[in-house]
């Protein structure tokens, strides 16, 4: 076998290794979700505040905004803020809706956390989990983005604060309801 | 009429039995165990390499309750399965499905197992060429006493 040979084999045991090893170690939350362009399920649930059934389907033709939340979920608590004013920032668009949807969670613990933290829009609690699951969730705080067709377009796991309150308000929601095609998978 | 205390017995418990709950139990139990082959092939995606079946998480128990669902609701275990990958992509399952650079994750191994064995075979074949074999120690010099002895032994 000739040098350069071994030193090719050597490269190649050392990339696959080190792609092994990433993908023993990497968060699954970042890999691309498959969702992307598909139809947004059609899902439906009791509001958390009223308990009257919140369906997607009565907000069919909006952009949506979708947030999974949890009153134990400390990042949710980080983000919490931001998501009001991303709230405020669109709401007297008819064309723009935002729903909150509340995870793994008891109904007492996610009412208190609504009074304490405040907000503007309505929650739909996931009894057993079925909403997230048909939204692909790992987690919470998950936000996805659901255009005028029903298309989810955009998903972002953690926080939305700094440059991803920026980016998604900027670069997603307002050219949607603009009616503008967006270039920025998750 | 009398009857017999043993015939009594059996046509009481015969009349008592719950035939349609012994029915359901024989159908859940069949279910439970197409529940577990399909959970056995899901992967927890919050827990690190266990699947639906063995996790505690919420998350794997909520996963086992749609597998449960959906099987009673007449869905074949591929139509679970294509589900499932529908919403978590291939990372859902535990052995990821032979397509793509999902090749890698097959045959990686048995690359690296080979290339390192020829890598390692190679490298002991050049340290046994490298090293000069050594000459042989001569043998210890015969003491006087030794040496008488051997010239009689050889003169018989």
């Amino acid at each position: 076998m000739t040098k350069g040979a071994q030193l090719t084999l050597v490269l190649v045991l050392l990339g696959l290794f080190a792609l092994f090893y990433q993908g023993l170690w990497g968060d699954p939350r970042h890999i691309p979700t498959v969702l992307i362009g598909t139809d947004a399920p059609i899902v439906e649930g009791p509001d958390v505040e009223t308990g009257q059934t919140i369906s997607l389907e009565q907000f069919k033709g909006k952009v949506v905004l979708l947030n999974f939340w949890a009153s134990w979920c400390y990042e949710c608590k980080v983000e919490h803020e931001s998501v009001l004013q991303l709230h405020q920032l669109f709401k007297d668009d008819q064309n723009f809706v935002m729903l909150g949807v509340n995870y793994q969670d008891k109904l007492p613990d996610a009412q208190q956390y609504l009074k304490e933290y405040g907000t503007t829009f309505p929650h739909m609690r996931d009894l057993k989990g079925q909403i997230a699951i048909d939204y692909g969730v790992y987690g919470v705080p998950e936000t996805f983005v659901i255009d005028q067709q029903g298309k989810i377009r955009y998903k972002y796991v953690g926080p939305v604060t700094g440059h991803m309150y920026t980016k998604i308000t900027q670069e997603i929601i307002a050219p949607l309801l603009k009616g503008e095609a967006i270039s920025t998978p998750s | 009429m009398f009857m017999p205390i043993p015939l009594a017995l059996a046509l009481i418990l015969v009349l008592t039995t719950p035939w349609a709950v012994l029915a359901d139990v024989q159908d859940e139990t069949a279910l439970d165990i197409q529940v577990r082959e399909i959970a056995k092939t899901l992967r927890c995606t919050v827990c690190q390499t266990e699947n639906i079946w063995e996790s505690g998480a919420p998350l794997a128990q909520q996963m086992r309750g749609v597998v449960r669902e959906r099987l009673k609701a007449g869905h074949s275990p591929e139509d679970i399965k294509e589900y499932f990958l529908s919403r978590y992509g291939d990372y859902i399952m535990m052995q990821p499905p032979k397509h793509g650079v999902n090749w890698l994750l097959w045959v990686g191994p048995f690359i690296l197992l080979l290339g390192g064995g020829l890598l390692l075979y190679k490298e002991v074949i050049g340290w046994v060429r490298r090293t000069p074999a050594a000459p042989p120690a001569p043998p210890p010099p015969l003491d006087e006493q030794a040496r008488q002895r051997l010239e009689r032994e050889l003169e018989s």
